[in-house]
């Protein structure tokens, strides 16, 4: 904790003020990136973390992005801090994007890091860290099941200073750039990023001017001490012991039909919570490993969700005080270098999220949180007839939405678990005019909520057609086909996920882990489970099992068989006498 | 001749009279919500009354009507709109619901425990029909007009009041859309049906299906609405415009607003910042938070350096709105706001209100419930006899009775529970007070808090006090203000075409058609109004944005001429800058993408606005002086010295605590403040 004994007291409307410009200047360095950058990814997928950090590395605002992608952004700062010592200056900006020596998630997510003067002090830095569109290695877009090891996966940019004093150091960046398969495109996007860090500092100057430098310090400490004061608190009212939770998931992408474990032991103690994952597996040969960066940040994100809501919006360093991370170096949620590790935001950083919400949801019934919808995306990478260039094509289109809460049904937005809902879909128009693809089907699909007496959101129909030449898919991170994310309080789980393509008269399923080829006019089908259940659904009141027919969001089968609810099947009546002697014949059996 | 601003909020119906010869009159009347229209009327009696008319000759003198109204906003916000039905491409039915899968809307992304949304056509009323149109404009395949005649023999079995129509890619090629329409037209006459091709034609479809559905949702109600309306007004004389004021801040005609009511949503508090402007520019003033304090809510508006935003692709609740609209942050808080013990015994005020009908218990209407209203009252601040300049009697009795209920649950005094139910409204406000602008990260004190609706003026100057606010400005005919606001809006409309080609390949001649396409609708549109094609000012803006980026810049300054290659070149020079002071950047070596082409076409102003300057006289203001009466400051009772607001002159000065009885409305000064008249009335209230 640091020292803050010569805090003065400060005054409340400049303490609101200044915790929420700090966080006003992390949403509108994203919009700015939304508003200028050109990977879809990025502008539209809203693939895309900003924070603030004090010159010790310690977070002062964190409020919206992916979380891998940026909780543990103080990693990397203080090792460049470390590097650079006296060689930082106004007008820096320095690049990293590797996970063993720069505090980096995976090698796509490139951090953009500018360091912020005042009055010749360095007192801020600014993270801006997005996925590119390509990142060089074995193929276009980043996920390359298979690869020998990290330097396959990509272009390695330990810190390094690209910017000194506002000048280009341009010979580095045509290295970069070179080495990534759309040099034009990727450097306009590292313009928005390195840019939006610009807008940053504009707005952190005016706030020095404004208040003295003194004051706003002496309200980061007091935001710290207060979030790690409420962190703490909420803590202290969870009953303590020692909670188990678990999760798989398919298998690593390298050896297949193994499924991998990541396994936790959840400590509560007093105010304090240890998050021990020692008993996961060891690190794997496939591209699933998780960074460091990645298990701390999904530890951290998943565990606020605990807290009270009100402290949501204002999460920093302090809120990390109370907690312990123990991940064993050789283990697939701490691989060594240079284990690859390609997949982790999404496998297995989906399995560390569901083994958290297990732990908690078992400590505090009463806040139980399901899991999402397993991720089934892919790249598509291959040749634009209409442009005579390489695209590279990623969608969450299909991905279905958020697990149950206790209390209420999923909420249908919220793409990935791990993103924490910061990622979204596109628009279907927008797609179309940048991809060489044709939507055939996009929507709700009956059968695929978890269920539960509260429900998980809808899986999804998504089917395309190829109009462009012969392309590659590499069904890489994606999850959910062997393996599901488990309900809470006997919910249901994540239904599974499937894919396919129909070529002529032949329907052959593309499996996840694998690379595909596709040729022209194939369609490309994938049917996605939605979000876990929450409690048992034979508690579920019969109305709202009829209301989800009604809206074909379930068949009157699936009411029957797992809601134990039987409907009129020309009304939709609820038919109480046989749904009450169903479901208790059921809880007999049970 | 008479032009008539009118204004109808979730309690009052306000409406300001100019007369030819500058004058202003101002009347507020209640809004009676069974119809609407009764309340207009009543306001135009009141207005023939003061010029000794009947309200036949008045209207039949009326050149000039401007109509705001929340009818939209408010059948959306209370679900109380029309039974809903969509029809869409099919294969595509739940783009609405996904909403493009975004979660972190109004929580932090940290926040699970959220209930799931409730779309305003539920999935059941969502239909689709085989259709497609590719984003080329190539009809792929032409609308299945038997599936959509069985679907529309669905609609008919669920009486559905209206029917919104969105299909994939019709921003460019709009056939589909429109043959689906006329089918329906035909086959479902007493249904409101509307396209979204027709709404916003813009790419994206999950804002454009989004703002049809709630144009939809509300249609019917506008419509009968206006068409009432309309019929009353023509049985009574009036052979004048009437004009409806939209959320871009624009007026537009009857036929265009039943078209797209959306454009409504938010109308009713757009005007506000607007008229702070222009008062803004005779003060010399430019940073504003407008609050707008009525009735039923609080509408939050901000002017930073003497501009008003507008914003584009906004939530309002839970519904994405692709038009443009003033931004407005609304509260439920106001005079009929009523106060509520919650289920851990706290005290809370709001959202619920005693609107207009039955009113505040002190009205004498049948409200027994303690609403703020009542409690200003028993504080002293407004007058038992001069409400509304005396024409509505309040009842001390009766709210004492209201607030008593609420005192008693905690054994505290009348004036005990009146102050707490003040106090509680006062923080309810400054909370969102800080949300628009804290929250913004634009600290308050920096801002002057600009004060109108009827209840404005009563609260705003302790509202200032708890956010710390140094300067408090009530403008003349504040409890009138938005509808006075209406008199400085252009009468006018934006039109937008869809244009995607690189710079080097964009065309000249197709920019200069669709361009005249627009002027020419524009022309045509404003027959309406029997404005003349010469009277009509046209503003011309592009769109741009670098290749493959997902938003656009507006350039705004490309001459309203035929166009050449060099004033085109022009424009992306123009767009070059542009995003360089947006985004400190620009790539000039890098392809530049024509988006779209507007316009904004606007009748000209012929007349600027007269506003009377007030008398001058000294600092002293104790010719104004009217009587005493007790108040209550933090609980304590103070006898209070109450002013004539019709006796002030210029640079009187008053200090606090005082009251100033405005016929409309009732200024409140606590002690430590003091008020300057400036000489054009407005109360300008410092911390002294």
């Amino acid at each position: 904790m640091a020292n803050n004994t010569n805090v003065k007291e400060i005054d409340p409307t400049t303490l609101a003020t200044t915790w929420n410009y700090f966080n006003r200047i992390c949403k509108e360095m994203r919009e700015f990136v939304f508003r200028t950058a050109i990977n879809h990814a990025t502008a539209r997928l809203h693939d895309l973390s900003v924070g603030i950090w004090d010159t010790q590395g310690r977070a002062v605002a964190i409020p919206e992005g992916l979380p891998g992608q940026f909780i543990a952004g103080g990693f990397g700062i203080k090792l460049i801090l470390d590097m650079y010592k006296d060689r930082i200056y106004p007008g820096d900006v320095f690049l990293t994007n590797d996970p063993y020596h720069g505090g980096a998630l995976h090698l796509p997510d490139w951090g953009f890091i500018r360091p912020i003067f005042y009055k010749d002090e360095l007192v801020f830095m600014v993270l801006s860290r997005a996925h590119q569109i390509d990142a060089g290695g074995a193929y276009p877009g980043g996920y390359f099941p298979g690869a020998y090891d990290i330097i396959a996966e990509g272009l390695n940019i330990p810190p390094v200073k690209i910017i000194e004093r506002g000048k280009e150091n341009a010979d580095l960046l045509r290295l970069i750039w070179n080495n990534t398969r759309n040099p034009k495109g990727v450097r306009v996007d590292n313009y928005a990023l390195m840019s939006s860090s610009k807008l940053a500092e504009q707005r952190l100057v005016t706030l020095l001017d404004k208040y003295g430098k003194d004051t706003v310090f002496d309200c980061i400490e007091e935001m710290f001490t207060r979030t790690e004061a409420g962190m703490r608190e909420a803590i202290k009212a969870m009953p303590d012991g020692e909670y188990y939770g678990e999760s798989s998931q398919d298998n690593d992408g390298t050896v297949l039909d193994v499924p991998v474990w990541v396994r936790l032991n959840l400590i509560i103690k007093g105010d304090t919570i240890t998050l021990d994952w020692s008993k996961s597996d060891p690190q794997t040969k496939g591209y699933v490993n998780s960074s460091f960066a990645n298990t701390f940040s999904l530890s951290m994100a998943f565990s606020f969700l605990y807290g009270d809501p009100a402290l949501s919006e204002y999460h920093n360093w302090g809120s990390m005080q109370p907690f312990t991370i123990i991940a064993p170096e050789g283990s697939v949620v701490n691989p060594q270098y240079p284990a690859v590790l390609g997949a982790c935001p999404v496998s297995v950083g989906t399995q560390i999220c569901e083994a958290i919400l297990m732990a908690l949801s078992k400590a505090m019934p009463k806040k139980a949180i399901a899991s999402w919808a397993r991720e089934y995306a892919h790249h598509i990478f291959g040749n634009d007839p209409r442009s005579n260039k390489l695209y590279i094509y990623v969608t969450f289109n299909m991905c279905g939405g958020p697990g149950a809460v206790y209390g209420y049904d999923a909420y249908q937005g919220g793409e990935i678990i791990t993103t924490l809902g910061s990622a979204c879909k596109a628009d279907v128009e927008e797609e179309e005019v940048r991809f060489p693809w044709l939507y055939k089907r996009y929507e709700y699909y009956p059968d695929l909520c978890g269920a539960g007496k509260w429900r998980g959101s809808p899986g999804v129909y998504w089917e395309m057609e190829n109009e462009g030449e012969e392309a590659t898919i590499t069904i890489g991170n994606s999850l959910g086909e062997t393996t599901q994310g488990p309900g809470a309080l006997g919910g249901c789980p994540t239904p599974l996920n499937r894919c396919h393509v129909t070529r002529g008269e032949e329907k052959i399923p593309y499996l996840v882990g694998r690379i595909y080829p596709l040729y022209p006019n194939d369609i490309l089908t994938k049917i996605c489970g939605g979000g876990a259940g929450v409690g048992n659904p034979i508690e579920r009141e019969p109305e709202k099992v009829r209301e989800d027919v009604i809206k074909e969001f379930i068949s009157i089968e699936h009411a029957r068989d797992v809601y134990k609810v039987v409907l009129d099947p020309k009304t939709f009546e609820v038919d109480e006498k046989a749904t009450n002697e169903l479901r208790s014949k059921s809880k007999e059996a049970n | 001749m008479f032009d008539v601003c009118i204004d109808i909020g979730g309690t009052f119906t306000d409406s300001v009279v100019l007369d030819e010869e500058g004058n202003l009159f101002e009347s507020k009347v209640a809004t009676t919500p069974s119809d609407l229209s009764v309340g207009f009327i009543n306001s135009f009696e009141r207005a023939a009354a003061h010029y000794n008319l009947t309200v036949e000759q008045f209207l039949g003198q009326t050149r000039k009507i401007v109509h705001g109204t929340t009818v939209a906003l408010n059948a959306f916000l209370t679900r109380s709109g029309s039974k809903t039905a969509l029809i869409t491409t099919k294969g595509f039915r739940d783009i609405v619901e996904m909403r493009m899968g975004l979660k972190n809307i109004t929580t932090s992304m940290y926040n699970m425990f959220i209930p799931p949304y409730e779309p305003l056509v539920p999935r059941q009323l969502r239909y689709t029909v085989e259709e497609r149109t590719r984003y080329s404009g190539e009809i792929m395949t032409p609308l299945n007009e038997q599936e959509l005649r069985s679907v529309i023999a669905e609609i008919k079995k669920e009486k559905v009041e209206a029917v919104a129509i969105c299909f994939l890619h019709s921003y460019v090629n709009t056939a589909n859309e429109i043959r689906a329409a006329e089918i329906c037209r035909e086959e479902l006459k007493d249904v409101y049906i509307c396209t979204s091709s027709e709404v916003i034609p813009v790419l994206g479809e999950f804002a454009r299906e989004s703002s049809t559905i709630l144009n939809a949702y509300v249609g019917p109600l506008v419509t009968r609405y206006f068409t009432t309306l309309q019929n009353r007004l023509k049985q009574m004389n009036f052979k004048g415009s009437l004009l409806i004021m939209q959320a871009d801040a624009l007026v537009q005609s009857v036929s265009e607003a039943i078209r797209k009511p959306v454009y409504l949503m938010n109308s009713g508090p757009a005007s506000g910042p607007s008229g702070s402007v222009y008062l803004g520019k005779l003060m010399d003033r430019k940073n504003f938070i407008t609050l707008d304090m009525g009735g039923t809510s609080l509408d939050i508006g901000f002017v930073k350096d003497g501009m008003i935003n507008l914003s584009q692709n906004r939530w309002i609740d839970e519904e994405m709105v692709a038009t443009r609209m003033v931004d407005i942050t609304t509260l439920g808080a106001g005079g009929g706001s009523l106060a509520w013990y919650d289920p851990m015994g706290l005290l809370r005020v709001g959202p619920k209100s005693a609107a207009a009908e039955p009113g505040p218990a002190c009205y004498g209407k049948g409200g027994s419930e303690a609403a703020v209203t009542d409690a200003d009252l028993i504080l002293g601040y407004i007058p038992s006899d001069y409400f509304l300049g005396g024409r509505v009697p309040l009842d001390m009795d009766l709210a004492r009775a209201a607030v008593k209920k609420i005192a008693d649950k905690l054994n505290m005094s009348v004036e005990q529970a009146a102050q707490a139910m003040f106090s509680v409204v006062n923080n309810n406000m400054a909370d969102a007070i800080s949300v628009v602008t804290t929250k913004n990260g634009h600290d308050v004190r920096d801002f002057a808090i600009f004060a109108f609706g009827g209840a404005g003026a009563t609260h705003a100057v302790f509202l200032a006090e708890a956010l710390g606010v140094p300067e408090v400005i009530v403008p003349p005919f504040s409890s009138s203000f938005c509808a006075w606001s209406m008199f400085t809006l252009d009468v006018g409309h934006d039109y937008l075409r869809s244009c995607i080609a690189l710079e080097n390949a964009v065309d000249m001649d197709t920019v200069n058609r669709l361009y005249q396409d627009m002027i020419d609708q524009a022309v045509f549109d404003f027959k309406e109004f029997g404005v003349s094609e010469e009277e009509v000012e046209i503003i011309r803006s592009m769109e741009f944005r670098y290749r493959l980026q997902y938003h656009d810049v507006e350039v705004g300054g490309i001459p309203n001429k035929k166009l050449n290659a060099d004033d085109f070149k022009e424009a992306t020079e123009a767009f070059h800058k542009r995003h360089e002071e947006i985004y400190t950047y620009a790539l000039r070596d890098y392809e530049v993408e024509l988006r779209s082409l507007r316009i904004i076409a606007k009748v000209k102003k012929k007349d600027h606005m007269n506003v009377k300057e007030l008398p001058a006289g000294s600092k002293d203001a104790s010719e104004a002086l009217k009587r005493q009466r007790q108040c209550f400051f933090e609980g304590e009772p103070i006898t209070t010295p109450v002013y004539d607001s019709e006796k002030l002159k210029a640079g009187n000065f008053i200090a606090g605590p005082a009251i100033i009885e405005v016929p409309t409305t009732t200024v409140v000064i606590p002690g430590s403040w003091g008020c300057l008249v400036d000489k054009y009335g407005n109360f300008i209230i410092r911390r002294t």
